[in-house]
């Protein structure tokens, strides 16, 4: 809200500087976002009276005419026609720094002597708009006849104007009376209300308004004024000023008049052509099915019957709060008008101007919920106004409805009790000073406070709401410095789990860049997770169109797939779905984030051309019928192709065995053991993945307790193609949750004392043999005594036949009781490797 | 005993090492203590004989002391060529670079307040991103068509079944609901977490960013408690010299509000760009529980009270690191996270 300083100041007389009651204000909880100062910058410009006007010799647009200031003449040029011999304009002399009117950026420029067609011009005069003052460039700016020639501008029209960031539970802030009752209070000033109801004769003009209202609740009251002898005109320039500083565009007196009183005391009125009001009633209801008015605005518009409006006896003629009817406006043939000053609910004047995204001054101020008490006050400063100006003659009130007057309850609050909310104790004189500074009440009744407040502050409900006022008004800085004491607690429910800070920390460790992606995406977006050519993968909807989906499980997955499908990337699934968004490509939330990562990876590819490691910890969002959304955490991570070898020089590739190493260090961390080196019968189990997204025998998923916990593997080449990638690219998911334990994940082992003996075993077996289960057999065979094996090296090629491979393991021996001898060793061994070779066909290696 | 005689050996031997002036006299060594016919090794091949109490411990011994001569060998052979040719080591070389990842400026900040809170006592919770407008605004006292609704511009969630309920959460607020529904005071808790807003993106406005929010309830939670704890959080994260200045503010779900500022960490508030040059930084806004939200969640408003705040992750980070873009913590550019190391 912009409240011009001049007319603040002629409500609260104060000489404290503008900044420092913009100061004391934002303290107060009125924030200030801008003091704007029209006329600081108008160096070189004053008024001057048109003393003559000659014609253009070579131009017939353009006119000469002389001014006069002070002692000084000046001919300029001028291409605007609203002006004659006599009137006082804004001359800008040269130097003067002018607001051009017709660049499409704000920008400034300087007024220099220029030629123009052949005549010299040394100055100008200027538009509202050249001078910043508004948008309007239609003719020069004409002053007040009474403004001395040759006084700067700045003198006359220069302002200072507060720009305020409106809060919604102040209505009676919204206004310049609202700020001035808060300045007065703040710096102990007198306030010179502009309301005195005694001021007015009551007269009787005779003419009768029938006032109706349907339902209370959205019309608590209705009070309306004649005014006779209408004399539509132009308001004086100081009410014009006054109504430009604050941003209303000034139209005639009596419109002038309503909207002066909505900024000066924040009532927001309207006044109808009486002889357009059919039947000499009016009545506040619902709109009927079917009814619709055209609005001030020149629009057409069709009403709900949630909507309230103004009606006379045939038809609406407003929106009740929002806007006035076309058909009943005030024109310069009117000669009674009927002002109304009324009360509307708030909601529903809201939900109107939602429904009709029609947001103006007055249901701005009825929104946040107006007090009945103001209507009449309202009314009586309009007539009086009108009066003042010359545009009529009034009643002070020919119609009032007010079905149920609701008093204001006091508020009741112990004394102590301020204390006790603000940790500071205060004098019971500061307090009553305070309270009274802002015209609320106080009454004591033993050691409670009845506090009464003004009726503009229908927002003071509770006793916070009293303590607040208290505590805003002598100065939150007052407040000192504590720490909180007394009880801790000691668990909370949804508790963030240390180990998820964990799995960021060894992703960290392990080389990768946390990202954080955005949530919202599109079906589109996520479809190209799908590789083209799948089964209906092209039609219209390529997600969450079950019948293509159940085709591409059919043929493009295995039961791993499957079930990594339905627990980490559930393309098959539905999302949330957003009633609003800002772009079509973010109007749902992600169902993985896997597609924004990839995104991601190859925004970076751009710049970064090795160790490509990202990976995020975030949600993904799944839609459930009849319940909220499921939100579950999961790791993704993505790489390029390259990483850096241990030297300087040397790069190495991305590979299956890469990433499953991360997989197990963080699941190692969750208590699970995927290294099946340290542990019996494996708790984990990596299974071939085929699944659209990956490669096929390039993908694995990791199994643990019968459910997909993590997939990994290198990104199907059409769908890596899809995202704009030339090379490799590799990715992971893994849910943390269904293998979390709540047992404490490191427990200490003791070790043996006795020294290991290692013994290397290098066999050939048919490419089929998975590792794993040569491992488990070897860790069977040698039981206790076999302490670990460790795969060393894999190799296929010549001299190993086409179909086999040679595995290298190191293992080592030792008993937790004694030393092992050679003997013992090599008999354990030996048994060792005769199990590979009876079970697997194992050759040894020479 | 064997193993004295190979304690001998290698004293003596570590003696004659630190004799040898060139790698000519090394080898030398070597042949003379571990070579095929070396002292060591002669010593070792005996070893097979021993009865068998002695073996074990004596093979120990004499492989250790094998080890032990190596080590020796190499570092003097290194200290050797280090001063007898100084160029042959390039000392200049890069180090091989670690592969070490980054952890993202969010979580970094939201980390930094979490440690600097948890020794009050404030214990970090998290909840659902996609909210119930019941606790999004209902239960924080902003109700269905009142203005303060303006404050967040809401992301809806398209749901036929309950239509207008579900919304993406515009504050981390709602987690507050949550948490004292399902508890009795004390309550001390933060809750860091993204929150959504429809709200075209610009250099400072983001539709996704992330809060942290602090709640504290008990009897005697005062204001000057809250004051203590944001200038004791401001100072851990913008250093000792910071001075924290509140002012009267609104939020529907607190009363008294404030929103609180800190003195220019760049300028120490004498006036620069970054505070615009009036020496002072909106951080965040506060207050103390609305009444209303305690007996919303069944707390007696006359027994207990407290306070409440919202941080903003992003604005902290740009503050803290001077990044200019709200937008940039999105984009995840691998040239802005590896400055997070």
């Amino acid at each position: 809200m912009r409240v011009p300083v001049e007319w603040l100041r002629s409500l609260v007389p104060t000489r404290a500087p503008t900044g420092e009651i913009a100061e004391r204000l934002t303290d107060a909880g009125f924030e200030v976002e801008t003091i704007h100062r029209t006329g600081d910058d108008w160096g070189e410009i004053v008024v001057a009276e048109v003393i003559a006007i000659n014609a253009h010799p070579n131009a017939d647009r353009l006119n000469l005419p002389t001014v006069r200031f002070g002692d000084n003449k000046l001919q300029v040029v001028c291409g605007a026609w609203n002006f004659k011999v006599g009137d006082k304009v804004a001359l800008a002399k040269a130097g003067a720094v002018l607001w051009d009117p017709y660049a499409t950026e704000p920008t400034r420029k300087k007024v220099k002597p220029t030629k123009v067609r052949g005549v010299l011009s040394v100055g100008m005069l200027c538009s509202p708009r050249e001078l910043g003052l508004s948008v309007s460039h239609e003719g020069i700016m004409t002053l007040a006849p009474d403004a001395l020639s040759g006084t700067p501008l700045a003198e006359l029209l220069g302002d200072e104007v507060i720009e305020f960031e409106l809060k919604a539970n102040r209505p009676d802030a919204l206004s310049v009376l609202g700020i001035a009752r808060e300045v007065a209070a703040l710096f102990n000033a007198p306030l010179l209300t502009p309301v005195d109801s005694g001021r007015l004769p009551r007269v009787d003009l005779g003419l009768h308004v029938d006032i109706e209202i349907d339902d209370a609740e959205l019309c608590p009251r209705y009070s309306a004024a004649f005014v006779t002898d209408v004399r539509v005109i132009e308001s004086p320039s100081w009410m014009r000023h006054r109504l430009e500083l604050a941003g209303m565009r000034p139209i005639n007196s009596i419109v002038d008049a309503t909207n002066y009183v909505m900024f000066e005391l924040g009532q927001p009125m309207h006044a109808f052509d009486w002889s357009k009001i059919h039947g000499g009633r009016i009545t506040v209801r619902c709109a009927q099915p079917g009814e619709h008015l055209v609005t001030l605005d020149g629009r057409d518009r069709q009403l709900s019957s949630d909507s309230l409006v103004i009606a006379d006896a045939d038809r609406p003629v407003a929106l009740a709060g929002v806007m006035g009817g076309a058909d009943s406006e005030v024109t310069e043939l009117s000669t009674t008008v009927l002002l109304e000053s009324a009360t509307f609910n708030q909601y529903s004047v809201r939900r109107t101007a939602h429904s009709q995204a029609l947001r103006s001054e007055a249901s701005r101020r009825f929104e946040k919920g107006l007090p009945p008490e103001l209507t009449t006050v309202a009314l009586h400063r309009c007539v009086e106004l009108i009066e003042e100006i010359g545009a009529g003659r009034g009643e002070v009130l020919s119609g009032d409805a007010y079905p149920a007057p609701t008093p204001l309850e006091p508020v009741r609050l112990n004394f102590s009790r301020i204390e006790r909310l603000m940790g500071l104790s205060y004098e019971r004189s500061d307090v009553y000073r305070s309270l009274n500074a802002i015209d609320f009440q106080v009454a004591e009744d033993g050691d409670d406070l009845v506090v009464t407040p003004p009726y503009w502050r229908r927002d003071v409900a509770d006793a916070a709401d009293v303590i607040e006022e208290v505590a805003r008004l002598t100065g939150y800085n007052r407040i000192p410095d504590r720490m909180p004491s007394g009880r801790v607690t000691d668990t909370v429910p949804g508790e963030l789990d240390a180990r998820d800070d964990e799995i960021v920390d060894v992703m960290v460790g392990l080389g990768f860049n946390e990202c954080v992606t955005y949530a919202l995406t599109s079906k589109a977006r996520m479809g190209r997770l799908l590789p083209p050519g799948l089964p209906d993968r092209d039609t219209e909807a390529p997600l969450g169109w079950p019948q293509g989906w159940v085709q591409v499980k059919a043929e493009a997955m295995n039961d791993v797939g499957r079930q990594v499908a339905d627990a980490l990337l559930p393309l098959h699934g539905e999302p949330v779905e957003l009633k609003n968004w800002l772009s079509a490509d973010e109007n749902v939330l992600r169902l993985t984030s896997l597609g924004t990562m990839l995104e991601t990876l190859r925004a970076n590819r751009r710049h970064v051309d090795r160790d490509l490691l990202l990976f995020e910890y975030g949600p993904s969002f799944r839609h459930r019928e009849g319940s909220v959304p499921q939100e579950s955490r999961l790791l993704t991570f993505v790489t390029g192709e390259t990483l850096t070898a241990t030297r300087w020089d040397g790069v190495t590739s991305v590979s299956m065995p890469f990433l499953r190493g991360v997989l197990d260090e963080v699941l190692s961390r969750e208590g699970l053991l995927p290294d099946i080196g340290e542990t019996r019968t494996p708790t984990v189990r990596h299974v071939a993945l085929i699944h659209p997204t990956f490669t096929d025998g390039e993908a694995a998923a990791i199994i643990a307790q019968g459910s997909a916990v993590a997939a990994y593997g290198r990104i199907n080449r059409d769908v890596a193609a899809a995202f704009d990638f030339e090379e490799a690219v590799w990715a992971g998911i893994l849910d943390p949750q269904p293998v979390r334990r709540a047992a404490p994940r490191i427990s200490f082992a003791p070790w043996s004392q006795f020294p290991p003996a290692r013994r290397d075993v290098a066999i050939i077996v048919n490419i089929e043999v998975a590792t794993e289960d040569l491992m488990t057999t070897m860790r069977r065979t040698g039981k206790k005594l076999l302490r670990d094996v460790r795969l060393f090296d894999e190799y296929r090629g010549p001299p190993v036949a086409h179909e086999k491979r040679s595995l290298a393991f190191a293992l080592t021996y030792g008993a937790d009781d004694r030393t092992l001898t050679d003997a013992d060793v090599d008999q354990l061994h030996e048994r060792v490797v005769g199990a590979l070779r009876k079970r697997f066909g194992a050759e040894l290696r020479s | 005993m064997v193993t004295d005689q190979i304690a001998v050996l290698v004293k003596q031997a570590t003696i004659e090492l630190s004799a040898t002036s060139d790698l000519a006299a090394v080898e030398a060594w070597r042949v003379k203590y571990l070579g095929r016919r070396g002292e060591l090794t002669q010593i070792l091949r005996s070893i097979g004989q021993l009865p068998d109490d002695e073996r074990q411990p004596a093979g120990q011994a004499a492989n250790q002391a094998r080890e032990k001569l190596e080590a020796a060998r190499g570092s003097r052979e290194q200290d050797l060529l280090r001063t007898g040719s100084r160029e042959s080591i390039d000392v200049t070389l890069p180090g091989y670079p670690p592969r070490i990842g980054s952890v993202h400026p969010v979580t970094r900040v939201m980390r930094d307040i979490r440690r600097v809170l948890a020794p009050l006592g404030f214990r970090s919770v998290g909840g659902p991103e996609v909210e119930t407008d019941r606790y999004n605004f209902e239960l924080l006292n902003i109700p269905s068509g009142h203005p303060a609704r303006d404050m967040w511009d809401t992301f809806h969630v398209r749901d036929e079944a309950r239509p207008g309920e579900l919304l993406l959460r515009t504050h981390t607020s709602p987690v507050q609901a949550r948490v004292m529904e399902a508890m009795r005071p004390p309550v001390r808790v933060i809750v860091p977490g993204k929150v959504y807003r429809y709200e075209d993106r610009d250099a400072s406005h983001e539709s996704e960013f992330h809060q942290v929010e602090g709640l504290a309830i008990d009897e005697h939670i005062t204001m000057a408690d809250l004051r203590g704890t944001l200038t004791y959080l401001v100072r851990a994260l913008f250093g000792p010299e910071r001075t924290l200045r509140i002012r009267a503010s609104y939020f529907p779900f607190t009363e008294p509000s404030a929103e609180a500022e800190m003195s220019c960490h760049m300028c120490d508030g004498s006036g620069c760009r970054t505070c615009g040059g009036n020496g002072w930084i909106e951080i965040l806004g506060a207050g103390m529980v609305h009444p209303r939200v305690l007996a919303g969640v069944h707390y007696d408003p006359d027994q207990y009270q407290g306070f409440a705040f919202g941080i903003g992750v992003e604005r902290i980070a740009m503050l803290k690191y001077g990044i200019p873009d709200i937008r940039m913590f999105h984009t995840n550019d691998l040239r802005m996270l590896r400055q997070f190391r």
